[in-house]
């Protein structure tokens, strides 16, 4: 600690911070504007100068470090000259567009102008114009409104992992641009919104719609990932204006990806549900709410009960699965299932209460050896991967084994390639047993014979064993994998064997939650097991079950293997949809949807993938007719008159989950693979689900679907398979997948392995095709 | 795609680059990247394409974005074809004080271009630079890495009639 | 009761003073406005019926910053604003609610463009409800109808704002 004195008030200081940090944390406020936390310094706006005793200048504040007995004025005459003068300064080029600007209202400029500035401008030359290029569908630019702070510079370089945004130019000439106009596309490039102290970048769909004075906040939380990232609300009666970030250093920190702050403007999207509906005859009618759910009651009811299936949404509340899991296990079936983008279901019994990150979200910074099997992190679990990156940045060593090589935001120490996850997992298995007397078990010793080990499996085990702190995280691409089991079973051996951590990026917004809600066929709320062992959605669909109840999901697009989906729904004589959207196909299937309203518009919780529970109220009016969907169920069950479904609340049934919930069972003992599977040879299909296709209001926000992490309308291929298959010149291909097929452009990416063929799912181009890692067949359109 | 970049920098070049990598510790290739840009830029004929900023980038493992701030911050990097003769003129304030404007307009009018801009013969490309550091001298230009200092109408004529 | 005070009554003192009074006034020359037939002079600052200005060259003045709305203590006014096509800030609904307004001036005085401005008009009627909320149509046609003296009006008070 360092003692230094600030406007006569002693003050101690950390060693090495800077006298704004100091002043920060001794509550005296500094004017600033290029300074923030979480950004190396830059020190470019010159807003907080301040006097410092024996120094014959003022001296800026956030560049200066503290030391021993050093006097700081923040408020005298000198500093408040130099302070005032800057603005002076500043406001020289900045227009005076403020009634015009969205940035008015909540502007840092213009507080500090209040203090600081002046009333009338001395300067009466022209004013600089600068070009405002165009960053694409999520970010509107005013340049000429820019001070220079270099905050969104330094984000994209710091943070975001892309220097997209840069200054070029000197003295009066610097500007913000791109390299020659592209537009920003970093997942994360929407916290520059937040970032920007004017109104230089804003947000491009919120544009003039409001004012911040009219705006009512919420907080709440964002359901499109594993994170649970805080986000607060902004409402104008009742009509969610905007998203921006909530602070939460545990999660979140002070950034959020753009997919929490914009799938908002999905909320309002056509496909919207805004009344009860029922198909008489092949005829779509609106209805009254009883009409409807008697409708659905006695149309379920026309089944036995094991004939009944429920499928829920990944992002669904706790509330929502806890409430659905009763109803059906009420009813009498225990057909119900939300992992939809999962397909391997051989050791759910051994699996933990639910699918953990096993360490705190914040701790994954402090990790010095990662591996990564299956995931695209950096789109899957943005923010984690913000995370990663810090570690990497702090020297530590981020490895992958994927089936792709996607770019991520850091270097990867090593990397394999391949579609045999498991053979690669395996290798790196027998790579920390060369020269290891560890007992291991005998499928293990069975299943590593003949594994090839190449160098960079031993690195990687190498660097595993060497961490201090080092994980093995399982993403999408892993748990979906038709070798899931096999994959988790290995990883499991290869953490014990190197002393990692072993963790889960769980695919979706609440699958944790989903897991402690009971939300499973095998288990009850909070991990009882359940009373008869239900179908999963592989079976559900293989059993042709007559009656469905769907919960938030579109199956055609949510479940990995879309052309089952399809086919089962259907087939099936009577679904039910509590959902807020209505796809094209759903209404061809379904019988009666009766409209849920979204995260937005209901009160509810979610667990993030460290286990947290994170509660929010609604925030906007849902439309038209919509009703939490915990209501509707709770009006079901009442229905079909079983017990348990007399809540009055949302906090209510949230208190009955965290009763079940205070004492989860131990994890069982691990699963034991019998051989290993194979994968089929031939071409396969590499689907995973793209950042911006996880869940139905995502799909629909009209932004997100603009961005260049939407433009995945292709067939891509690398050079090699294709040179193979003869495919080298061609434009056009027709993927043919079991029944389905689709005719779209061909792309060579390299970043592929041989043998493979990416398509992802999740698009309407793909609804109707089969699921990931499975045979295709390649033809000329 | 970027190895294809990379192509773009002549063998001569890259090797020229290397020498200046080598005298910086290796995990600072970066440092390297204002001889490689004036590498790049005499290699092109005096100036730097959209793709020779990317190449250099490239190979010195650098964001473009980064490249382009320094090509974009000195003055010495040209972004545009420029004449077979660069007149740099320094316009900050001691060659100011000292009559710079009377230069800037000689060369104006006898080129018949304004600053910044190129002859139609491509023979003068004309423009204002900041401190070039010979104050002493001022007023001042730099003509094909040469300074030209106490400069009046007389004697640009003459500096520029002795020009091929 | 003194004697005084009775004398006082029984003389008719206050009433003949009054109708001296009276009287008086009677011959006098007239103060009273003849409204309608005539007006009484008028403050180009007179706070009438409202109107929205266009610039000369026919674009509307609002840009919606929504100053007015948030300054309106009787919250007489609402505003919708969006982006029009060619990218600038526009409103999309401007409702004031004559039956609240209470025609303080403040949104006047809060408008950054001088678009939202009260006139003369005084004598205005509504037969239901509806006729006294100005849409932003409304309120462009009484501008457009009475510029020439809204500008005037703006002219003859502008040294002392």
């Amino acid at each position: 600690m360092v003692n230094i004195e600030i406007n006569g008030k002693p003050v101690a200081a950390r060693e090495g911070s800077m006298l704004l940090e100091a002043a920060d944390e001794a509550g005296i406020t500094i004017p600033r504007f290029c300074y923030h936390s979480k950004l190396s310094i830059a020190a470019s706006c010159r807003m907080c100068l301040v006097e410092v005793e024996k120094v014959p200048k003022p001296l800026p504040a956030c560049a200066t470090p503290v030391s021993e007995g050093m006097k700081a004025y923040t408020r005298s005459p000198r500093a408040i000259a130099a302070q005032r003068s800057v603005m002076e300064f500043l406001l020289i080029n900045h227009p005076l567009d403020c009634p015009i600007c969205d940035q008015g209202g909540e502007c840092e400029l213009q507080e500090m102008a209040l203090g600081y500035g002046n009333d009338v401008s001395r300067y009466a030359e022209a004013k600089r114009v600068v070009h405002s290029p165009d960053l694409g569908p999520l970010i509107a630019t005013d340049m000429s409104r820019c001070i220079h702070c270099t905050r969104c510079v330094r984000f994209g370089e710091e943070i975001g992992g892309m220097m997209e945004l840069g200054a070029p130019g000197r003295g009066e000439h610097m500007h913000i641009a791109t390299y020659m106009e592209h537009s920003v596309d970093s997942e994360l490039s929407g916290n520059v919104v937040d970032l920007c102290p004017v109104g230089a970048l804003t947000s491009k769909p919120y544009r003039y719609s409001a004012r911040p004075w009219e705006l009512q906040s919420h907080h709440t939380v964002s359901p499109h990932d594993c994170v649970g990232t805080n986000i607060r609300l902004d409402s104008r009666s009742g009509r969610a204006m905007r998203v921006v970030a909530r602070d939460n250093e545990a999660v979140n920190e002070c950034w959020i990806a753009d997919r929490d702050r914009f799938s908002y403007t999905a909320l309002e999207h056509e496909d919207r549900l805004r009344k009860p509906q029922i198909k008489r005859d092949g005829v779509w009618q609106e209805c009254d709410w009883d009409t409807a759910l008697t409708t659905a009651v006695e149309g379920l009811k026309q089944f036995a009960a094991d004939q009944l299936g429920a499928l829920a949404a990944y992002g669904a509340t706790n509330e929502e699965h806890f409430l659905l899991q009763r109803l059906m296990r009420g009813i009498g079936s225990a057909n119900i299932d939300h992992r939809l983008r999962q397909q391997d279901f051989r050791d759910q019994n051994e699996q933990g209460p639910y699918p953990a990150l096993g360490q705190p979200i914040a701790a994954l910074e402090q990790n010095d050896a990662v591996l990564l099997v299956g995931s695209n992190i950096r789109k899957e679990q943005p923010l984690l991967a913000q995370r990663l990156r810090k570690a990497v940045r702090g020297g530590a060593r981020v490895m992958a084994i994927n089936p792709v090589d996607y770019a991520m935001a850091f270097t990867l120490a090593e990397k394999r390639i391949a579609l045999d996850l498991v053979s690669e997992l395996l290798a790196v298995a027998k790579a920390l047993l060369e020269g290891s007397s560890e007992a291991v078990p005998q499928w293990l010793t069975t299943a590593i014979v003949g594994v090839a080990v190449e160098e960079s499996h031993r690195a990687i085990a190498g660097t595993l064993r060497a961490g201090k702190q080092a994980s093995v995280l399982l993403g999408a691409g892993a748990q979906g994998h038709p070798a899931a089991a096999e994959l988790r079973a290995v990883a499991n051996l290869i953490a014990s064997l190197s002393g990692a951590h072993i963790g889960i990026l769980a695919e979706g917004g609440n699958a944790a939650g989903a897991a402690l809600a009971g939300c499973l066929p095998h288990r009850g709320a909070g991990c009882q097991a359940s009373d008869g062992i239900g179908l999963d959605w592989k079976a559900m669909f293989a059993a042709k079950l007559p009656g469905y109840l769907l919960l938030g999901v579109e199956p055609e697009y949510d479940c990995i293997d879309s052309a089952a989906a399809l086919q089962a729904m259907q087939e099936a004589r009577f679904v039910v949809a509590i959902n807020s959207y209505a796809s094209v196909a759903m209404r061809d299937y379904a019988d009666v949807l009766l409209p849920a309203a979204t995260f937005a518009e209901t009160a509810g919780s979610l667990v993030n993938t460290e286990g947290q529970w994170q509660g929010f109220n609604g925030a906007a009016t849902a439309p038209g007719e919509a009703r939490p969907a915990w209501k509707i169920l709770r009006v079901l069950g009442n229905l079909f008159d079983i017990n348990g479904f007399e809540q009055n609340s949302a906090e209510e049934v949230r208190a009955e989950l965290e009763a079940a919930c205070a004492q989860l069972p131990a994890a069982p003992a691990a699963w034991q693979p019998k051989a290993m599977s194979r994968l089929p040879a031939g071409l396969l299909r590499i689907a995973d689900v793209p950042i911006y296709a996880v869940d139905a209001m995502v799909r629909r926000a009209a932004p997100l679907q603009t961005t260049a992490d939407a433009d995945l309308w292709q067939i891509r291929l690398n050079s090699v398979t294709a040179e193979k298959a003869g495919f080298s010149s061609v434009v056009e291909a027709r993927l043919i997948q079991g029944a389905g097929e689709v005719v779209l452009p061909l792309l060579i990416d390299e970043r592929l392995p041989d043998n493979a063929v990416y398509l992802p799912a999740g698009l309407s181009a793909t609804v109707g095709l089969g699921g990931g890692f499975a045979a295709v067949e390649l033809t000329h359109a | 795609m970027s190895e294809k970049m990379i192509e773009l920098l002549s063998g001569e070049s890259r090797a020229d680059i290397d020498r200046w990598i080598a005298k910086y510790p290796p995990e600072q290739k970066q440092s390297a990247v204002m001889a490689a840009l004036r590498i790049a830029q005499e290699q092109n004929g005096g100036w730097l394409t959209e793709e020779l900023i990317q190449a250099v980038a490239a190979y010195l493992a650098m964001e473009v974005m980064a490249v382009y701030e320094v090509a974009s911050f000195y003055s010495m990097y040209e972004l545009k074809p420029v004449g077979k003769h660069k007149i740099s003129v320094c316009t900050n304030i001691s060659c100011m004080l000292c009559g710079s404007d009377q230069v800037v307009e000689h060369l104006q009018q006898r080129l018949g271009i304004k600053l910044g801009e190129t002859t139609a013969d491509n023979r003068f490309t004309l423009k204002e630079v900041e401190c070039l550091g010979a104050c002493v001298n001022a007023p001042m230009f730099e003509l094909n890495k040469n300074y030209y200092e106490n400069l009046t109408p007389e004697a640009i004529d003459a500096i520029l009639d002795g020009l091929d | 009761m003194n004697l005084f005070s009775i004398l006082k009554s029984l003389t008719l003192k206050e009433l003949r003073g009054g109708l001296a009074v009276t009287g008086r006034y009677l011959f006098r020359k007239k103060f009273t406005v003849q409204y309608p037939e005539e007006r009484a002079p008028m403050s180009p600052r007179f706070r009438g019926l409202h109107a929205q200005r266009r610039y000369p060259n026919g674009e509307e003045r609002c840009i919606a910053c929504k100053l007015c709305e948030v300054v309106c203590p009787a919250m007489a006014i609402t505003i919708e604003s969006a982006q029009r096509e060619d990218g600038t800030r526009r409103t999309t609904r401007y409702d004031i609610d004559l039956t609240k307004c209470i025609f303080c001036g403040f949104c006047e005085e809060a408008c950054p463009v001088d678009a939202i401005v009260e006139t003369r008009i005084y004598e205005y009627h509504g037969e239901c409800r509806d006729d006294l909320l100005m849409t932003k149509e409304k309120l462009l046609a009484v501008g457009d109808k009475y510029e020439a003296q809204i500008a005037a009006d703006r002219t003859a008070d502008a040294p002392y704002r």
